[in-house]
């Protein structure tokens, strides 16, 4: 009987140094241009397991999503994870760090506040169908200069986009979004640019 | 002929082992696999022509120093059946491989691709008068390789000129390949590719042209991969006792 209470107390207390240790890890998601092949995919990896002890490396092919867990004693930076995907032969489009501490970390090393002032967030429908069309929504929205987070559920087809409004306006985020192929209420993409779209991204138009 | 095989068999079953990369099949490509990385791969190349029957069997040894550059080294051993001729196995020319990406655009999913390649053919094999197999002279090939990839489709194309200093085999080259999943693109991968190859080969001493289909097919799981190409003439504007009735090639890659 005391035998196993002991047993019980040190399983208990692995468990909670290993909990410990997991809530160690910083997350990191980087968004990742040409991987045209699953290969390629294989080669980012593969770069990246030259990151000694990283963990639950996860890759969406279709909308290029890259994300692991890191050691946060070692204190990954954004740059050395932007310089590896280059390294691996690919093209960092945007980086998010979550910190085990909760800090939040945006590409070009910019530390996210709640919300800065002159900072709003508004919602409203984009076209689209799939993984890659909400990898080709984010992307066009924060190449507009001012866009800090963004996000579009395939399922509603609602954007939500937070923006600085003294550096754009909706009305620029959504022609970005539009000349990327994707319809929305006020702006509605080229015809030619909807037909390249692939298949699989061939949403039902809007109609005014 | 048994040793060919034996050895063909050998380097299949090494490739279980290891990793997998998928390029097409008789074309190049130009998308390199992360820098300070190791490939072996083989292609082996079953060639049945009016002469006679050639079996190629090459070991390539691959290295990135960067994601944009490569060096590599082929070691082929070739077995050779000429009708009416000789017969027997030897070490193939030994050919050293260089390439590199000058332009690379990127986008969600897919890539384009440029590099510039360089084959050097060294006088190492029997002099068989074989084309890219065994000619036992030296020459060096300069070639640009473009390639569009997307998870739907890929296209590759390549342009060069083979050089020889006594020009005998100066060949002016173009290749071009699509590539075609059959299944959801997925990542660990598992895969079945189909591609379709065309090789114009102009010989300009000689003023031989051939055009080459080749049809290919690949396996690709995890970590394992498998090529198969039957390769066939369209255009066989040659010597007469010189044509290629087909070949075939099995190949195997890993990555390290």
């Amino acid at each position: 009987m005391k035998r196993t209470i002991i047993v019980t107390l040190v399983i208990g207390m692995m468990t909670m140094f290993s909990a410990n240790a997991q809530k160690a890890m910083d997350k990191f998601m980087v968004q990742v241009d040409g991987l045209g092949c699953p290969f390629c995919a294989y080669g980012l990896e593969k770069k990246f397991k030259e990151f000694k002890g990283i963990k639950n490396v996860k890759i969406d092919i279709e909308t290029g999503d890259f994300s692991f867990k890191y050691p946060a004693e070692k204190a990954l930076t954004m740059q050395a994870v932007e310089k590896q995907v280059e390294k691996a032969g690919y093209t960092p489009v945007t980086s998010k760090i979550e910190r085990a501490n909760g800090k939040v970390e945006e590409s070009k090393g910019a530390m996210l506040s709640d919300s800065s002032e002159g900072t709003i967030t508004k919602k409203m429908m984009v076209a689209g169908n799939c993984g890659m069309c909400e990898a080709r929504i984010s992307k066009a929205a924060k190449s507009v200069n001012g866009v800090s987070e963004i996000s579009w559920n395939k399922d509603t087809k609602m954007m939500e986009v937070s923006f600085d409004t003294g550096a754009t306006s909706l009305t620029e985020i959504e022609m970005a979004i539009a000349k990327a192929g994707h319809d929305t209420k006020n702006h509605k993409a080229q015809k030619v640019t909807y037909d390249e779209l692939p298949a699989c991204c061939h949403y039902q138009r809007i109609t005014k | 002929m048994k040793n060919t095989y034996v050895i063909l068999v050998a380097i299949l079953l090494l490739s279980l082992i290891a990793q997998a990369q998928g390029p097409p099949i008789t074309a190049d490509k130009p998308i390199m696999l992360g820098g300070g990385s190791f490939t072996t791969k083989t292609l082996t190349e079953i060639r049945k022509t009016e002469r006679g029957t050639f079996v190629y069997v090459p070991l390539m040894l691959h290295y990135l120093p960067s994601s944009n550059s490569l060096v590599a080294v082929h070691l082929p051993y070739i077995n050779y059946d000429i009708e009416n001729g000789a017969s027997g196995s030897s070490l193939a020319d030994i050919k050293i491989l260089g390439k590199y990406q000058f332009f690379r655009k990127d986008a969600t999913g897919k890539t384009f691709r440029i590099v510039a390649k360089t084959l050097q053919n060294l006088p190492t094999g029997e002099e068989l008068d074989v084309m890219e197999l065994s000619t036992g002279k030296y020459s060096g090939y300069y070639g640009i390789v473009a390639g569009y990839e997307t998870l739907k489709y890929g296209i590759s194309n390549e342009v060069g000129y083979n050089w020889m200093p006594d020009g005998t085999l100066d060949e002016f080259r173009y290749k071009l390949g699509f590539g075609l999943p059959l299944l959801k693109p997925q990542y660990p991968n598992k895969q079945i590719n189909l591609y379709f190859e065309y090789t114009n080969s102009w010989l300009v001493e000689r003023d031989w042209y051939q055009l080459l289909y080749a049809q290919g097919i690949q396996y690709a799981r995890k970590n394992i991969t498998f090529d198969l190409a039957v390769q066939v003439p369209l255009v066989n504007d040659v010597d007469a006792g010189r044509e290629l009735r087909h070949s075939i090639f099995l190949g195997t890659r890993f990555t390290f």
